[in-house]
């Protein structure tokens, strides 16, 4: 396919197609230019040269005609003796030896009072010299011939159809002849024989000159002169009509004959009924001797002229072809090049070799304006690839620094938890990024008691992990002087909100557990209540207390509430990152799912209760992003014993 | 021998040049020099001056000839069919016979007008007659008046009439008179010779015959290769025609030697009611004052038309038997 191949093959193809379809169109024109011009030419050659035949028959035609008819007055005039005749005739012959070779005067030979009735003096040229004979000598009944017997019964001078005079070398001769009458009664017949041999002179001059070849034909159609000298007197062109083998060159051969022999003048398309080679015929009359003269040349002739006449035309297109073909590579190669030095760059490029050399594009052209906007692209390319660099190394070290913070807040919420037989603990916290704003802690601050915290810091990464950090040392620090969870709430909102610039809050729960009684005082500060599952199964959220997020203002009083876990109760604490994980579909995974598997996995241990929900949340969540941090720290009482 | 044609060579006589060139006549011992005929021929001097000869005729000029006195013999009856016909123009008004009444009309002379005088007189034509020799120009040419010399013509169908349509005449121009299709039918061209050659050389006689006929056989069966012989002859002789016109004369003077189905004649053979009716147009016509009997004009011995018998003496002769019985039951040696 094209498509497939190189622009310079293209281009070459699409110029040279282009080119070729002008150049064919040209030469197309010009060979019907041409051909119509030597048509035309052709014709006025073969009329001009028919006009010359016919000119020359009919001047030599129309002198015989006066010698002839100059004899027949003397002979209508005077009463002539044969040797009156012989006298007249020998004059005749020997002043008009150039034209004519012969003449007679052949008597009616049923008149009456004469003693030789077949009396016809004839005076002849033989080898140059004069003779004469009677031809009526020895009988000879020349009333049967045509040239005695059709001027008669026509009452007309007329020519004979041409014959071969074979006693006298075989030469195409005619014979004039002319009815003489005295007093209306038939009296004589004088003729004068005229030799044809300078017509094939003449018609071999036409052969020569138009490339084609001439023949005559007499009234009756028999060829006169014909280059096939088998035809001439033999056929006629109906004859050789008749036995060509294609019936329409047959038909037309007939109908232009009989045009012929009408004294009709054409120029017509003609198949020779002789030769079956396709051109053209011009015909025309010799009015004198009503015999029509031919002039044929073929196609393959006029074709062979313009082909020749085309030759140099052709050479030219030929090499203007070449030439083309060289410049309309050369072109084509001349952008392709910086095009294929450009997708060689683009390559190495792509390889990551951004100094590689370009092409030098001399010039504003297109191809020039490619090459600088690729160099452009280049040098923008090294620009970016170079700050990405930067850009990435930066963030790496903030991933890195971000991985040592999380293990530090890792670090800051405990993993162990004391082991008592009043009570045991586990808890989670998985950051929603690196590091989060959720932790969870506990602190015993005698034997008797232990605080549990939960907190969730506003957003979320660096800022949340920093806040959460100052958060729990302001708890701890609190809850070694302070036992109340709403005044520990009350005190760390203060201080919080102290230095709180950047307006950050957190909202947590408090309570503080009687391991002996299994008393519970808490307060919660805006956050989730946590979920009290008791030993039979049932689960409670605990009361709201009454109170905002820690650290948004000054003086905030926190509500306290109480209630009593008994052995193997179970208090459950937890963030917002729990009820509001989502599923792909954008719900939430809902405090109720939370309490079911609660209330399932109620007689499990702590570790294991939080490990379900957790995998209850993650085939909830089914692959979704995690979008918050989860954090729970189950608590389960046994009591003193 | 000579065998004298009567006329210039062309196809009418192309079964003798077959049996010559084929060697019907050689494998019969027959050396035979063909020779042709002619306006510039006089038959009457060539059987005088050079003996034996063996010519052929019309059946009319052969009954002539005897009225003359030349004691001429029938061998066998070549063209049995007649070939005469009158050729006309149509846009002279000519289209039956009936519209021939007062025309100009060109004819062959003495004998050769006989098949037209039995024509004239059935219709009761008077017409302005001319001679007519060697050619149709006559008919062909116009006079003064732009009238064409005559009105129409005599013509063999199986010459002039082609010759004419050769000159660019088309068929549809003229009407075509068939002499035998109005009762004028008579018996052309036959073989003959002396009277005092069968009498002498019988054998001879009738070899000649037999193989003339046995060339018209080939000739009809190999028309091709009878058309090289015939234009071989022509060109030899110089006779200004051409192979076109020689396969219609060829074509056309076979149907009138060969029967076709419902053919009242037989090849070869002359009828003697044929000779019969010849004889009575001839001598209505006065164109002889007397006529041989049948038997005398053409003795049984050699009436060997039949096909069929030439075909079996041909194998007769090829197989070396050389039969001297007569051909005919009742025939005589």
């Amino acid at each position: 396919m094209l498509i497939n191949r190189s622009i310079a093959v293209r281009m070459a193809v699409f110029v040279l197609v282009g080119a070729g379809c002008i150049l064919g169109a040209i030469i197309g024109y010009s060979y019907f230019a041409v051909r119509s011009m030597l048509m035309a030419e052709m014709r006025s050659e073969a009329e001009y040269m028919a006009k010359y035949v016919v000119n020359r028959i009919e001047t030599v035609g129309r002198s015989v005609e006066k010698i002839v008819q100059g004899m027949a007055i003397d002979l209508e005039m005077n009463s002539l003796s044969t040797n009156d005749m012989y006298h007249l005739l020998n004059h005749t012959v020997s002043n008009n030896c150039q034209i004519i070779c012969g003449a007679a005067i052949a008597m009616e030979p049923t008149r009456i009072g004469v003693t030789n009735n077949y009396c016809a003096p004839y005076v002849y040229l033989n080898n140059g010299k004069l003779a004469a004979k009677d031809l009526g000598g020895g009988n000879y009944h020349y009333d049967v011939w045509d040239w005695f017997n059709l001027p008669q019964k026509l009452r007309k001078p007329l020519w004979c159809e041409p014959y071969f005079d074979e006693g006298g070398g075989n030469i195409l001769m005619v014979t004039y002849c002319y009815p003489v009458f005295k007093n209306d009664e038939f009296y004589a017949v004088v003729t004068s024989d005229v030799s044809l041999e300078w017509l094939a002179g003449d018609m071999k001059k036409i052969s020569r000159d138009i490339g084609g070849y001439a023949w005559l034909i007499s009234a009756n159609g028999t060829f006169i002169t014909h280059p096939f000298p088998d035809l001439i007197m033999n056929e006629t062109l109906f004859s050789t009509a008749e036995t060509n083998s294609v019936p329409a060159v047959r038909e037309a051969g007939r109908k232009v004959g009989q045009r012929m022999i009408r004294g009709e003048t054409d120029f017509v398309p003609f198949t020779s009924v002789v030769t079956g080679q396709k051109g053209w015929l011009f015909f025309a009359p010799v009015p004198s001797t009503d015999w029509s003269l031919g002039v044929f040349f073929s196609q393959d002739h006029l074709m062979e002229y313009i082909f020749d006449l085309n030759r140099v035309n052709m050479i030219l297109a030929g090499l203007g072809f070449a030439l083309l073909l060289l410049v309309a590579l050369g072109i084509a190669r001349s952008i392709t090049w910086p095009l294929r030095q450009l997708a060689g760059a683009t390559r190495m490029l792509a390889q990551g070799d951004l100094n590689g050399a370009l092409p030098k594009v001399r010039g504003e052209d297109e191809v020039a304006q490619l090459a600088f906007a690729f160099e452009h692209m280049r040098g923008d390319l090294k620009k970016y690839i170079t700050e990405l660099q930067a850009a990435t190394a930066a963030r790496e070290r903030i991933e890195s620094e971000m991985r040592i913070a999380r293990g530090i807040q890792m670090d800051l919420v405990p993993k162990t938890f004391p082991e008592r037989k009043e009570f045991e603990m586990a808890g989670i916290l998985e950051p929603a990024r690196e590091i989060g704003g959720d932790f969870y802690d506990y602190f015993m601050p005698d034997d008797r008691h232990i605080f549990l915290f939960i907190g969730d810091v506003s957003g979320k990464g660096m800022p949340a992990a920093l806040f959460m950090a100052v958060t729990r040392t302001f708890l701890k620090a609190i809850c070694r002087v302070e036992s109340n969870p709403a005044v520990i709430l009350r005190r760390l909102n203060n201080g919080l909100v102290e230095s709180n610039e950047s307006n950050m809050f957190v909202t947590l729960f408090c309570v503080l557990i009687d391991l002996r009684s299994g008393e519970c005082k808490y307060s919660n500060g805006g956050h989730n209540p946590p979920f009290v599952v008791r030993a039979g199964g049932n689960v409670t959220s605990l009361p709201l207390t009454g109170g905002s997020p820690v650290g948004i203002m000054t003086q905030m009083d926190f509500g306290e509430g109480s209630f009593l876990l008994k052995p193997g109760d179970t208090l459950f604490l937890y963030t917002d990152g729990v009820t509001e994980a989502m599923n792909r579909d954008g719900d939430l995974f809902g405090e109720n799912r939370a309490i079911e598997e609660l209330r399932r996995e109620q007689g499990a241990g702590c570790a294991q209760l939080v490990k379900s929900v957790r995998e209850k949340m993650r085939d909830y969540a089914a692959g979704a992003e995690q979008s918050d941090d989860i954090t729970m720290l189950a608590f389960r009482f046994f009591g003193k014993s | 021998m000579t065998f004298l044609l009567h006329w210039s060579h062309q196809a009418q006589f192309a079964g003798y040049y077959v049996a010559k060139e084929k060697g019907f006549y050689k494998k019969r011992g027959r050396d035979v020099l063909i020779r042709r005929g002619g306006y510039d021929v006089d038959m009457r001097a060539c059987l005088a001056e050079s003996k034996p000869v063996f010519c052929t005729t019309m059946l009319f000029t052969a009954l002539e000839k005897r009225n003359e006195g030349v004691p001429l013999v029938h061998l066998a009856q070549v063209v049995n069919r007649a070939n005469f016909t009158l050729v006309a123009w149509k846009k002279d008004g000519i289209f039956k016979p009936e519209d021939l009444q007062g025309r100009r009309v060109s004819l062959w002379l003495k004998e050769y007008e006989a098949p037209y005088g039995g024509f004239f007189k059935r219709y009761n034509l008077q017409l302005v007659k001319e001679p007519q020799f060697f050619t149709v120009n006559l008919f062909l040419r116009r006079g003064m008046d732009m009238r064409h010399g005559v009105d129409a013509c005599s013509a063999m169908y199986y010459n002039e009439y082609h010759k004419i349509l050769q000159c660019g005449i088309d068929p549809e121009e003229l009407t075509v008179f068939e002499m035998w299709k109005y009762g004028s039918d008579f018996p052309e061209d036959g073989i003959y010779c002396l009277a005092e050659t069968t009498a002498a050389k019988p054998d001879l006689c009738r070899d000649i015959a037999e193989a003339s006929l046995e060339g018209w056989i080939y000739a009809r069966e190999h028309q091709e290769e009878t058309l090289d012989i015939v234009m071989d002859y022509v060109r030899r002789g110089h006779v200004p025609t051409n192979r076109a016109h020689m396969r219609w004369m060829l074509e056309k003077i076979l149907v009138s030697i060969f029967p076709g189905p419902g053919a009242g004649w037989q090849f070869g053979v002359l009828s003697r009611k044929s000779y019969d009716n010849s004889v009575r147009l001839l001598l209505e016509q006065k164109l002889i004052g007397s006529a041989p009997s049948f038997e005398e004009f053409h003795p049984s011995a050699f009436a060997c038309g039949e096909k069929s018998k030439i075909q079996n003496r041909k194998s007769e002769i090829e197989n070396g038997v050389r039969v001297k019985t007569a051909l005919m039951p009742g025939g005589y040696e």
